[in-house]
């Protein structure tokens, strides 16, 4: 059974179809990049597939529970970073992991054990002394206890979305070491990026999505086949507007 | 710079609803229309003169309050230049002009021109002066308004400034209940005002006003006296000169959006622990400790909840003032419904961070986090309306009156309590993203919610009204008591079982904006709440600007 199963999930806002029944399979234990350009779809599916977008046809089963059927039980096994929205900004970091573990239903001192080690990690620590409320967080910082909320009550599935967007490189490794360790002790993860490089080189299956369809899926290496890179193999399935020997000629000095 | 400030203006204004504008042009069709009437009828130039001046009050009144009040204006913010290669300050110069575009200015340049005649009537050589007078008037108004509008917004950054705010607000609302009260003997005294004129004092008073200088130059000018006329007018001209200055300032970016370093800890936040001192643990706990912080350390909020107490204060001392009993009686209970009001789109102020009540639900997580709110916001509001309806019986000298009150406060603190949060579920509307707000009423849109608590109050509370009335008010203590807590628990429970029914689609509303919302409600029939979602989506506007 897969860890994640998006079954032909359809969405359309106005006249845009963002999501064109993407179907995707996720295995236990596999790191899986959903990468595709700015409004590819990803943001999208993903909010379909966790819970928070209510799609026009298809669902979404984690670990073989269908997430609009049985939302309590799929959303327990769930762990989730959506991109770029609001948090209660007028708390710290640690109360809102405070507040989150509490809402999970955790045990008061395993949060607190658990929050601490993790803003450490995180390096948000320093933050939460000073009592920086999440309002004043950066948008890498946003992203970083973002990803604490999701990992707090040790879920078997993680879905982030741009998890790496606006963190800095040294951020970055910390994130990706988690990570690492999170896939090694058997969890899944699937993540969202609209930057290949960044995705071929840290995980080990790929999905590429443009205008809602999903184009390619499977381990990295069958997905790229002989291309040099991750992005040869989009170029090939999408096709690019190449920038000609003639065009922009007035680009010189 | 400034023509393309003035037609990006007006292509955003073109997105906007045009529910309020209809009724905004209405008011300002029929101001102008009444200013002109006024001053045609009035019996001498000393009555018109007089109508000129309180009028000239009113229209600035207007504008100072006008745009705090309808949401709508101002839709080019500063912070959409901060990136651009302009002077700051060529940024407020070109906003500063956008607000002369539209009709509201031009309206105003109508009613003001009766200014003018008024000069020529009295002596046609002062026409020069009316007419200087009249533009001035305009452009001090408007930018008067502008100033304002974004010094309330400038004020939320800081504690002292959300505290002015709020005095501001409670100013606002508890005037204009007051002034329904107000207003029966107002209109029975207008008829005489166009024979007679005012009163000596209150002539005193409208003549010291700013707003009244340009139409004193032109009396004193008809008079003879025309050195008084020019330092009359010189005085405005300064006046005017320095409030387009300081809106010119104002309205340049600030460098930083997200608010200013913050030099103390925040509120609430022991060094030790994390946790607030018998919370209990779970869920519910959870929800009352966010709840409790937020409300204290969200200016946004703050700004709800105190403004909510000084209306009840304001209410009190103009019942003292006017010597009406009964009005400061009611002092506590107007808190309790303004809070009631400000505590009905929960949802809408915290944005898209209701994320975390979707991907967090669990077995009971809704249902604790509509129980949360109440049971937060009922330990903010209590003490407070319970102390402003002791002090108004003591003050009033009726304490006859105190079953009354304790009655009026049981059941419209319970009732305003449950109906908050229903229509914080049902009507929720989002407003600017929580952290991207800048101004004073960057949250929501809250028209349909006002309205609906104020229709649905009186009768959620009529048994303990019809117990009042007719057994008198100890025996309506008790009826109050079980009537608040049934109707908190009842309309709780409506909120609770509506959100965890319909949370992904209450999350569409805010983080899609209501055309998306749109589609997930019956087109027509359905049930009461239905209804009212529907209402709330075609009225309330989104501030928000939507895009992905
Ligand atoms: N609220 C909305 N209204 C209309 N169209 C939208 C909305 N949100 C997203 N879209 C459209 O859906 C498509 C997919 O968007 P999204 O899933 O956010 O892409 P991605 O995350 O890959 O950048 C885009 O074409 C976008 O314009
Ligand atoms: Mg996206």
């Amino acid at each position: 059974m897969p860890a994640l199963e998006l079954d032909s999930l359809t969405k359309t806002f106005d006249e845009t179809r963002a999501a064109d029944r993407v179907s995707l399979s996720v295995p236990r234990g596999s790191w899986t990049g959903l990468v595709g350009p700015n409004g590819a779809g990803k943001t999208t599916s993903l909010s379909m597939a966790v819970g928070l977008l209510r799609p026009d046809s298809g669902t979404a089963r984690v670990l073989g529970v269908d997430v609009w059927a049985e939302p309590v039980e799929a959303k327990r096994r769930l762990g989730v970073l959506p991109d770029g929205l609001s948090l209660p900004e007028r708390l710290t970091g640690g109360e809102l992991l405070d507040y989150w573990g509490r809402l999970r239903g955790l045990d008061r001192d395993l949060t607190r054990d658990r929050s601490e080690e993790m803003l450490r990690i995180l390096e948000l620590d320093r933050a939460e002394r000073n009592g920086t409320l999440i309002a004043e967080y950066s948008t890498g910082m946003r992203k970083k206890i973002g990803l604490a909320t999701a990992l707090l009550h040790t879920p078997e599935v993680l879905v982030l979305d741009e998890p790496y967007e606006a963190v800095d490189p040294v951020s970055a490794r910390v994130l990706t070491a988690i990570l690492r360790r999170y896939t090694d002790g058997g969890g899944t993860v699937i993540i969202s990026s609209h930057v290949m490089a960044l995705v071929e080189r840290i995980t080990d299956r790929v999905a590429i999505i443009a205008d809602g369809r999903v184009l390619a899926d499977g381990p990295l290496d069958l997905v790229r086949g002989d291309d040099p890179a991750l992005e040869d193999t989009f170029v090939r399935l999408v096709g690019a507007r190449e920038v000609g020997e003639g065009d922009l000629a007035w680009l010189g000095f | 710079m400034v023509g393309v400030l003035i037609r990006l203006e007006s292509t955003l204004g073109r997105h906007g609803v045009s529910g309020t504008r209809g009724g905004t042009l209405a008011l300002l069709v029929g101001g102008a229309a009444l200013t002109w009437y006024v001053t045609v009828v009035a019996s001498s130039a000393e009555v018109r003169s007089q109508l000129l001046m309180l009028l000239g009050a009113v229209w600035a009144g207007a504008w100072i309050l006008g745009p705090t009040i309808t949401n709508g204006v101002g839709v080019l913010r500063p912070q959409y230049f901060t990136l651009l290669p302009l002077e700051r300050s060529q940024v407020g110069t070109g906003l500063w002009a956008t607000a002369f575009v539209g009709v509201g200015p031009a309206l105003t340049l109508v009613a003001m021109a009766s200014t003018a005649r008024h000069a020529w009537l009295s002596e046609p050589a002062t026409l020069s002066l009316g007419l200087l007078g009249m533009l001035l008037s305009v452009v001090f108004m408007v930018s008067l308004s502008r100033l304002v509008f974004r010094a309330l917004g400038a004020a939320m950054h800081t504690r002292v400034g959300m505290e002015i705010a709020s005095v501001q607000w409670g100013l606002i609302v508890a005037g204009l209940f007051f002034g329904w009260a107000a207003i029966g003997p107002a209109l029975s005294a207008a008829g005489d005002l166009a024979e007679r004129g005012f009163p000596a004092p209150v002539v005193t008073v409208l003549a010291a006003l700013p707003t009244s200088w340009p139409i004193a130059a032109v009396d004193a000018a008809a008079s003879g006296a025309w050195g008084a006329a020019f330092g009359l007018l010189g005085a405005f001209t300064l006046l005017t000169a320095a409030t387009v200055l300081a809106t010119v300032r104002l309205l340049a970016p600030r460098v930083n959006a997200r608010g200013r370093g913050r030099r103390s800890r925040p509120l609430g936040r022991r060094r030790s622990t994390r946790r607030l001192p018998l919370l209990p643990d779970g869920p519910l706990g959870a929800v009352v400790g966010k709840e409790l912080r937020s409300w204290w350390r969200d200016p946004w909020r703050a700004l709800e909840l105190r403004s909510a107490l000084y209306a009840g204060l304001f209410i009190g001392l103009f019942g003292l003032m006017a010597d009406r009993p009964w009005i400061t009686l009611s002092a506590g209970v107007f808190t309790a419904l303004v809070m009631a009001m400000g505590g009905s789109n929960m949802y809408g102020h915290d944005g898209s961070a209701l994320w975390l009540t979707v991907v967090g639900q669990g077995r009971d997580t809704v249902r604790a986090d509509v129980r949360g709110r109440q049971i937060a916001i009922a330990l903010l509001i209590v003490p407070g309306t319970l102390l402003l309806g002791l002090v108004s019986v003591l003050v009033s000298g009726e304490p006859g009156a105190s079953p009354y009150v304790l009655a009026g406060l049981l059941v419209v603190l319970g009732v305003g309590n449950g109906l908050s949060v229903l229509l914080s579920v049902v009507a929720a509307t989002p407003g600017v993203e929580p952290h991207l707000r800048v101004d004073a009423n960057d949250t929501g849109d809250t028209r349909v919610q006002v309205w609906t608590s104020l229709i649905a109050i009186p009768p959620l509370s009529s048994p303990t009204i019809v117990v009042a009335l007719l057994a008198g008010g100890w025996w309506a203590v008790p009826v109050a008591l079980v009537n608040g807590a049934a109707g908190a628990w009842l309309l709780g429970r409506l909120a609770h079982r509506r959100l965890a029914a319909r949370l992904p689609e209450t999350f569409a509303r805010i983080r899609y904006g209501g055309r998306v919302a749109e589609r997930s409600l019956p087109r027509s029939g359905g049930d009461p709440l239905d209804l009212l979602e529907r209402t709330a989506l075609s009225t309330n506007e989104d501030t928000r600007p939507t895009g992905s």
